[in-house]
């Protein structure tokens, strides 16, 4: 793991889902994102699988923990109950085939049916590097997404185009909410989130939670 | 090795205090271990003396729904016949079970100098006494299925496996059909008397059927199909190139397309569940072992699927029907919410607990749901976790289980997480999920795998006589 080894000394947790279809590439941007690896002969999710990784916003760690799905309906039973207490989540189809990006729909309505209508969502367009094979334009995408109010970014796993961008962007978004919300709330950090997300997988019944008295770095 | 060894001493220990009975099964494991470990050790007298205490209670239950049952416990592919032998010739006179009473016993004083040279010279020597065997059941004019079960458990040499599969999965259930014998006769039997004429019969008779759902669901346009079976065969096809991505002969367009052929039939076939992602694991290991019929060499060796169209046509019916049949015990498994599956999860955690209450309170403590780890080990009956070499030797216990292989796979995958044991009692939430999800097993070889049997048997025949711990 290396650099990208999930540290315990952050500010911020925030648990992310990754949606979508099946083979779209969901498995290959959280390992591009979590480890920098890619692997064309990557097996099928089954169930879900999980990795973290932390970054920095503003000048605070913020650690994603993600979870990633298996793209099939039958599976839909078991990976919806990981869409619980997700503060964000990244919906992904594959521009070359565009029955991927039709399944959109449906997607976002699952994830709005079980989720808090806070959470973020990006609609990402992955293996963009397939250029010749294309069956999905940049601007229909585009429009869908702003139709929808989502955030919208165009991806290659393999290139390592975007992955980067497209799960710093999600994140730095959830932090500003959930900023935005320690405001309101009278800027006491450690009440903000409870009550309204749930369930990391851990313990503690909280996604989004801010570490109190640990912030020395 | 001596990771997973220390592993279940320090178990022992936890265990030895807190229970007298698992004293002697404990005692029982570590024979075994020394055993698979090519040491010599008086095992013979200490398997069977050290279970003794038991086996009024347990391991002699007349109602035992594998009539082998109590000969298994704590033995392996690799253990030393005589040793088995012993154990069958002094458990015999108390236990009614049947099976038994066709074994003769050859333990002897010579015997005796003779298995602890063997064990130490290992797989070879115990090889060449366990082909007899083998040999010696299919050989005659009928095969005794219980008996082929019974010595099928402990592995088959791999240039049997593919006979061995076909009796074990192919042969009973056409059995009843074809002689229109009563099951109920059949099963009293316990036997399949299947002459060889007969066996090829049937067997040409199913390639027919399958040749013909190929005809009537594969090959037909798009035009022909319902939106759901596009969408299912679409699925298919994502998922047939990146079916064990990491053995270079399932890169091959051919492989793939067999692949894709026996699953979507399959799928057709059973509208109940349909395809469900992970039965394109499940269909990897009966291709492999019947294409080993035909190319030389291991699956690693294989570079082209060169065989004439038959040929291919004939092994991919033979995985089909297997298939078909391994499935056949766990439809829910795949289901709608796959409540199959959820049930045994619950199981495992429930035994889990019975069996190692320190990790089990650690797992609870984390917020780790069994679910969350132990889902894909139902779903595709541990082909992810283990290395593919092992595949086949793990699959001749499943297929020996038969009817019974969903409630032993509970079993089984208890002992295999509790092989590390002690690693995870060090683990927090993610750290957890993260090594569950990766297990390190790459370097793994029949020794753990045996391992992991043996004690899932041992712990199987202890607590199937207290089921109460499954009740609520």
């Amino acid at each position: 793991m290396g650099a990208y080894r999930a540290d315990d000394d952050y500010d911020y947790l925030f648990k992310v889902v990754l949606i979508g279809d099946s083979g779209v590439g969901k498995s290959n941007l959280l390992s591009r994102f979590t480890r920098n690896e890619f692997s064309l002969e990557s097996k099928s999710t089954i169930g879900v699988e999980f990795a973290t990784r932390s970054i920095h916003v503003d000048d605070k760690v913020v650690k994603a923990q993600i979870w990633d799905t298996a793209g099939q309906e039958r599976y839909r039973a078991i990976t919806s109950a990981y869409y619980r207490g997700a503060v964000g989540a990244l919906l992904v189809y594959d521009v070359t085939r565009h029955v991927t990006f039709e399944n959109v729909e449906r997607w976002l309505k699952e994830l709005r049916d079980h989720t808090d209508s806070n959470i973020v969502i990006m609609l990402v367009g992955n293996k963009a590097d397939l250029r010749h094979l294309r069956a999905v334009s940049t601007e229909d995408a585009k429009a869908f997404a702003e139709k929808e109010s989502t955030f919208f970014m165009e991806t290659s796993a393999l290139e390592s185009m975007n992955v980067e961008n497209a799960f710093t962007e999600v994140l730095s978004q959830i932090y500003r909410v959930v900023s935005r919300k320690a405001l309101d709330a009278g800027d006491d950090p450690a009440t903000l989130p409870k009550g309204q997300t749930i369930n990391v997988g851990g313990k503690d019944d909280v996604s989004a939670i801010k570490k109190v008295g640990c912030c020395s770095t | 090795m001596n990771g997973s060894n220390t592993n279940s001493r320090d178990e022992d220990r936890r265990k030895d205090s807190s229970n007298t009975t698992l004293t002697s099964l404990n005692q029982t494991l570590r024979n075994v271990q020394g055993l698979l470990k090519g040491r010599s050790f008086p095992g013979k007298v200490m398997l069977t003396r050290r279970t003794d205490p038991l086996s009024d209670s347990s391991l002699r239950s007349p109602d035992t729904d594998r009539s082998f049952s109590n000969k298994h416990a704590g033995t392996s592919e690799w253990l030393d016949d005589s040793v088995e032998d012993d154990i069958q010739s002094k458990s015999t006179p108390s236990t009614n079970s049947t099976g038994n009473k066709s074994r003769t016993s050859t333990s002897s004083g010579e015997d005796t100098s003779k298995e602890s040279q063997k064990s130490t010279i290992g797989a070879r020597a115990t090889d060449s006494a366990r082909l007899m065997k083998f040999t010696k059941a299919l050989s005659g004019p009928t095969v005794i299925l219980d008996k082929l079960r019974e010595l099928a458990w402990s592995g088959v040499p791999p240039y049997l496996r593919p006979t061995v599969w076909r009796l074990l999965l192919m042969m009973p259930s056409l059995w009843y059909k074809g002689l229109g014998m009563t099951s109920a006769v059949h099963c009293q039997q316990g036997y399949a008397p299947t002459n060889s004429d007969r066996r090829e019969v049937v067997l040409r008779r199913k390639r027919l059927e399958y040749l013909d759902c190929v005809a009537q669901y594969y090959d037909i346009p798009d035009i022909q199909r319902t939106d759901e079976e596009i969408t299912m065969l679409r699925q298919i096809s994502v998922d047939c190139p990146r079916t064990v991505p990491d053995v270079t002969f399932f890169q091959q367009a051919e492989v793939q397309k067999s692949l894709e052929r026996i699953l979507y039939t399959w799928a057709i076939r059973h509208p109940a569940s349909g395809y469900v992602q992970g039965i394109n694991d499940l269909a990897t290991p009966f291709l492999v072992v019947f294409l080993s019929e035909f190319l030389e060499g291991s699956v690693d060796d294989w570079t082209t699927l060169d065989l004439p169209p038959e040929k291919i046509s004939d092994i991919e019916a033979d995985c089909y029907w297997c298939l078909s049949k391994l499935l056949d015990g766990m439809q829910d498994h795949y289901t709608f919410a796959q409540p199959g599956i959820q049930r045994l999860v619950f199981k495992l955690k429930e035994l889990v607990r019975r069996i190692d209450e320190p990790v089990s309170r650690h797992i609870e403590e984390q917020g780790l749901e069994f679910l969350q780890f132990a889902f894909r080990w139902f779903n595709c009956l541990l082909i992810r976790e283990i290395p593919f070499h092992l595949v086949t030797r793990l699959w001749d216990t499943y297929l020996a289980e038969g009817d019974a292989l969903p409630d032993f796979l509970v079993y089984i995958f208890a002992s295999f997480l509790l092989t590390w044991s002690d690693k995870i009692q060090k683990l927090d939430f993610q750290e957890m999920v993260m090594f569950l999800q990766h297990l390190p097993t790459e370097n793994w070889n029949h020794v753990e795998l045996e391992m992991v049997l043996s004690r899932a048997y041992m712990w199987h025949t202890m607590f199937k006589s207290s089921p109460s711990h499954f009740s609520s």
